[in-house]
């Protein structure tokens, strides 16, 4: 099992090298002058000229890419040219609430989506799974910041029953924290608890066809007891896969996210960002979290092996 | 208990529950009490005040820099660091003292020295100060709270050139800093004024926190805009930047944030319902909206493209997407504020009457307009800017103009306009703003009227008809001569268009019920407001 | 067939013979035939059969003839700004009000269809492609599958949102830069599912056998693997086009995609917001086209899996 581990850990490190390759040629396929983009908008010629021989661009690629790695490893982001402020330290001053909203969606849509997902398994092909499902393809469906906007105009303005925007530090609070972040957890995961119940009912529904289910059936195990002790165990491989990718969603619809609910968070940065053509910071956001993809999917990976005994490739 | 130790007690309790870690609910509603959340208009970006110009830098720096002067609600300056001048005669050696006790956010006392820097500093991006620096002879330290200014001609405007509200206004910094080259901006925040930057909870596009500063000695006078005694009532206040106005809105009636800068206008009426909100124009003398065309390239070098655009805009199209309600508005043909003693229509009938675009192609021919594209920058996250540059992108294509729309944001659009590269290397040809009411009264402290070419305002329009009726302005000796001056500035700033008006519009400002202290004027102004728990 | 009362006169016969002879039991009347299904043919009893194939194909074609047929169908101009009459509610001169610069959103939301169509249509066509062309390479050659493979998941490990948006940074914004973003983005995943067909077409003997006769590699891949990927293809593609909408909605929303100047979904949205409190229709009219569109084409997709082979269902 150990060889199993590690040899996960080491398949990473090609992956995060071809980010890092990705992200970093990015800049220079792109149409126009590498460092005119990196000086932005608002750089007179000398600044142009300034930065272009800080990039060293007569310098080969590959060194400047193995500088550049040198430079990550080391925290070193680059510097914003808007805020001139190190981007890693932009960045960790709004790490947090992303994390936290994050974090709070993950726990909302596992625990809404998976029962979910069995339930209409569980009663396939009656009215509930029907609708189930076709609650799911809409959860798919409507964008993001729509929901996000009406579950503010209805549970912020009409009913007041939580906040409308803002976030409060955990040390404030569990609670302060927790109503802040519950609107946007709820219009985050809309598609995270519709990708997730697709799966766990299409998965469930095959292993509820297995043979050893109908032994325990046979058994007589209770309903509950197959469903959650015998069925749910061994779906919960492709189930957990699918959380690991749908990672991805939570973080590109963060963005969105917060800046519908105004939390300071990456989101709003990357917005800001983009709008100001802060090419640095958008680099180092898009690295990071691509860094943090590829963990959470290793951990998962890694989970398996805890979920799945037979996993041992 | 004299006044200064009450507040310093009163100061200490109150940074001591804020710093005591908020443990129980009742600890932190007191704190919330003291704490001021503001949605400013736009983000906070960089606080250099003499090197941006914009409002909101202005804004923030009021709080935390003092100046020798300030304008009352009146436009008159009063002393305000300055305890005593003295004028020679011939007026035109002045000596100034300073009030004693006034000291720096790091403990350091406010000395003559530091005055004379932040001096040079401002003038060298102030066009009053400009003026100044033309006719100075000598500005010494006398000793370490006296300084002293010597012209060689005499310039009425003195006091009002250090304590204007328009921007860059005469901010005292300390020494050291004010030695930053003035065309690059300062790192270091220490400052002169009753509150102070917390650099460690600044972030950028998303807030800005000022603490009050127990050691400053406000004047005894009742506070008005600029001028009198600066009591911050309040420990803390909290720019929270929302650059979207639904969410400061909502934000604001919910009671998240007390008080709001720029609530735009189609949201006043949602916030007039609102029992715990007040809503209330935010300074009569309003606002003139503006854009600037580039007169160093083409195509608004030239003159006939400029009045072209004049010809064929509406500045009702323009004040009803920037304020809807025909209540907040009015036309604008010139460049001075409606209902002060000198506004004047005078030759601004470009601007008057039904829109002519044939007139305004055949003038666009005139000019040899050849179809090169117009770079348009549109700031997306201040409504003002946004609604004013979609009119003009519209406009443009109306004339069969090739637009060239650069959306982006209201501190990229800074440092944009600040270039003076052509359009198609960073340059730019049109920029969209506006201007408080309060500057342009007068061209004493109107620095977009302008017209000296490289020294001008961004656009550096070059008019030689309009800086000869400027100088007549100066030198008029009765209000008869300075009012014939300024209408045959307008129609010469109207000729030579040095910039574009788009009308002439009121703003509004927003607060909860609970808040009181707040004044109408140009720019908010936090001393005397305080927060009922 | 024999039609039932052939039967029961039959079995009728078979009683009165059998009770003839009285020391015989009757057996019971069985039918030896069951009532005829009647399965409809054509187009549509396939429909009927499909429902989510029905529903989304109908929603999709209507989505796409508002979109063609834009400038017939009532519409002004989408982009002339009319400040005089701005805000204004829905009404019989504006069916979906003006925005607040006055502009038609009716017109804009029918035009904005072009773009969010067009953009969905052309990403799932481009990322398609691109993505058969590396899947087919891929699965089929070994030597190029380590590493295309290792490229691709380097590639899917950047959330999407974020790819498109770094890569729009990089340009001005425009329809044709926010297609070319998004389909960069989305071509791992196409590329994986067809490798994964690949794969285990690969293991086929009939495959083994063209190889074994010597048929070049290219014809291989064309006349034997292809026509097997397109069916889950298709299935994927409609996938890649809902997402597309919704990514270049989001893209637009913040500010990155479409620029203010051409009207899509994601921008009427986007200007939109700052009144969603006093006049929600001009987001909520774009809000529910997109809503709408993007479901059929996922319910199409549901559909086209389903009926082109369930087994793709564990795939996809």
């Amino acid at each position: 099992m150990l060889n199993y581990v590690v040899r996960r850990i080491l398949a990473t490190i090609p992956v995060m090298a071809v980010v890092a390759l990705f992200v970093f040629s990015l800049l220079y396929i792109a149409p126009g002058d590498p460092a005119a983009i990196v000086a932005g908008d608002q750089a007179t010629p000398a600044d142009v000229e300034r930065i272009r021989e800080s990039l060293g661009l007569d310098r080969p690629f590959l060194v400047r890419f193995g500088e550049w790695v040198w430079q990550i490893l080391h925290g070193d982001l680059g510097t914003s040219i808007f805020t001139n402020l190190p981007v890693a330290t932009m960045i960790a001053q709004r790490i947090e609430p992303t994390l936290s909203l994050m974090a709070v969606t993950l726990i909302l849509a596992v625990s809404v989506a998976v029962p979910i997902g069995v339930v209409a398994a569980w009663k396939a092909d009656t009215l509930i799974d029907r609708g189930i499902m076709a609650l799911a393809v809409l959860g798919f469906s409507v964008p993001v910041f729509v929901v996000g906007y009406l579950l503010a105009y209805v549970f912020a303005l009409e009913l007041d029953w939580l906040p409308v925007q803002g976030y409060t530090q955990l040390r404030e609070g569990l609670w302060p924290w927790l109503e802040n972040l519950i609107l946007p957890a709820i219009a985050l995961g809309c598609v995270y608890i519709a990708l997730i119940a697709r799966v766990t009912r299409a998965t469930m529904l095959e292993v509820l066809q297995q043979d050893y289910i109908r032994t325990a059936r046979a058994k007589g195990i209770g309903q509950g007891g197959i469903l959650f002790l015998h069925a749910l165990k061994n779906a919960a491989v492709p189930i957990v896969t699918v959380i690991g990718i749908g990672i991805a969603l939570l973080i590109g619809g963060a963005v969105v996210t917060e800046t519908v609910f105004a939390i300071p968070g990456i989101g709003r940065l990357t917005v800001d960002a983009i709008l100001r053509r802060d090419y640095p910071v958008i680099q180092g956001i898009v690295l990071l979290f691509s860094f943090i993809y590829v963990l959470v999917n290793l951990l998962i990976d890694l989970l398996y092996t805890l979920l799945d005994p037979r996993i041992r490739y | 208990m004299n006044r200064r130790a009450f507040l310093q007690s009163a100061t200490g309790a109150g940074a001591l529950a804020a710093t005591a870690g908020l443990a129980t609910p009742a600890i932190s509603q007191r704190v919330a009490a003291r704490t001021l959340r503001f949605v400013p208009q736009a983000d906070l970006a960089n606080f250099d005040p003499i090197w941006n110009t914009q409002y909101v830098v202005r804004n923030g720096a009021a709080l935390v820099w003092d100046m020798l002067y300030g304008v009352n609600a009146d436009l008159k300056p009063q002393r305000q660091m300055v305890e005593s001048e003295e004028v020679s005669g011939d007026r035109l050696t002045w000596t100034f003292r300073l009030r004693p006790n006034l000291k720096f956010h790091d403990g350091e006392p406010v000395l003559a020295k530091d005055v004379i820097a932040s001096l040079a500093r401002w003038q060298a991006r102030d066009n009053m100060g400009l003026m100044i620096k033309a006719i100075q002879d000598e500005l010494v330290a006398v000793d370490d709270r006296t300084f002293r200014w010597r012209l060689n001609r005499p310039y009425s405007k003195l006091l009002i050139a250090l304590g204007k509200v328009g921007t860059p206004s005469c901010f005292i910094m300390p020494a050291r800093i004010a030695a930053t080259d003035p065309f690059k901006p300062i790192s270091d925040y220490v400052g002169s004024g009753p509150m102070k930057l917390v650099r460690s909870e600044w972030v950028p596009g998303a807030r800005a926190v000022f603490e009050k500063f127990s050691e400053y000695v406000p004047r005894q006078e009742p506070s008005s805009w600029l001028s009198g005694g600066k009591q911050i009532l309040v420990d803390r206040i909290e720019w929270v930047v929302m650059a979207d106005p639904a969410t400061a809105s909502a934000a604001l009636q919910n009671g998240e944030v007390d008080w709001w800068e720029t609530p735009i206008a189609d949201l006043v009426p949602v916030l007039n319902k609102s029992r715990n909100v007040v809503v209330d124009i935010a300074d009569p003398l309003g606002n003139i909206g503006s854009f600037r065309m580039n007169h160093l390239y083409p195509p608004f070098n030239n003159v006939y493209a400029r009045r072209a655009i004049l010809t064929a805009m509406s500045q009702e199209d323009y004040m009803r997407a920037v304020v809807g309600d025909d209540a907040y508005w009015k036309p604008l043909p010139g460049f001075f504020t409606p209902s002060t003693p000198l506004y004047t229509e005078e030759g601004g009938e470009i601007l008057k009457g039904p829109r002519n675009l044939d007139a305004a192609k055949r003038l666009l021919d005139q000019s040899d307009y050849a179809g090169q594209p117009v770079t348009c920058l549109v700031a997306q996250d201040l409504q003002i800017a946004k609604a004013q540059g979609e009119v003009t992108a519209d406009l443009l294509k109306r004339l069969g103009m090739n637009v060239d729309f650069n959306a982006i944001d209201w501190g990229t659009t800074a440092a944009r306009r600040a270039q003076k590269s052509p359009p198609g290397q960073g340059g730019w040809n049109m920029f969209h703003t506006w201007h408080a009411g309060a500057v342009c009264v007068d061209p004493s402290s109107y620095t977009a009227i302008r017209a000296n070419g490289d020294k001008a305002w961004f656009g550096w329009p070059t008019s030689e008809k309009v800086e000869a009726e400027i100088t007549a302005w100066y030198e008029a000796a009765s209000f008869e001569e300075e009012k014939s001056a300024i209408g045959r500035l307008n129609r010469a700033a109207c000729e030579d268009v040095v910039y574009a008006p788009t009308g002439f519009f009121l703003a509004h400002q927003a607060w909860r019920s609970n808040v009181a202290g707040i004044v109408k004027g140009p720019l908010p102004f936090f001393w005397g407001v305080s927060k009922a728990a | 067939m024999n039609s039932p009362s052939h039967a029961t006169a039959f079995a009728t016969d078979a009683v009165v013979t059998a009770s003839a002879a009285s020391d015989f039991v009757a057996a019971p009347e069985l039918p030896d035939i069951l009532p005829p299904v009647k399965v409809r043919r054509g187009l549509v009893g396939f429909l009927w059969r499909h429902p989510a194939i029905a529903i989304g194909g109908a929603l999709v074609a209507t989505m796409l003839l508002i979109a063609l047929l834009a400038p017939w169908l009532g519409t002004v101009d989408p982009t002339t700004v009319a400040p005089a009459r701005r805000i204004r509610e829905p009404s019989a001169a504006f069916w979906f009000g003006t925005d607040m610069l006055g502009r038609d959103i009716y017109s804009r939301v029918l035009y904005g269809a072009r773009v969010s169509l067009g953009v969905g249509f052309f990403v799932a066509l481009l990322a398609s492609l691109a993505g058969l062309a590396i899947g087919l390479v891929s699965g089929f050659l070994r030597w190029a599958d380590g590493f295309v493979m290792r490229v691709m998941d380097g590639v899917m490990s950047i959330p999407p949102i974020l790819l498109a948006i770094a890569l729009m940074a990089l340009t001005r914004g425009s329809v044709g830069n926010v297609i070319t973003a998004i389909t960069i983005a989305e071509i791992p995943r196409v590329s994986r599912l067809v490798r994964s067909v690949v794969l285990s077409l690969r293991e086929q003997p009939y495959v083994d056998a063209a190889v074994a006769a010597g048929t070049r590699t290219v014809t291989i891949l064309l006349r034997h693997i292809l026509p097997n990927t397109v069916a889950p293809m298709t299935v994927q593609a409609t996938y890649v086009c809902a997402s597309a909408m919704i990514v270049e909605a989001i893209l637009s929303f913040i500010g990155a995609g479409t620029p203010p100047t051409i009207p899509s979904w994601g921008n009427i949205m986007a200007e939109g917001r700052a009144l969603w409190q006093v006049k929600p229709y001009i987001v909520f009219f774009p809000a529910i086209f997109l809503s709408v569109t993007v479901l059929a084409v996922n319910l199409l997709g549901d559909g086209l899996r389903d009926a082109l082979d369930p087994r793709m269902k564990k795939r996809l």
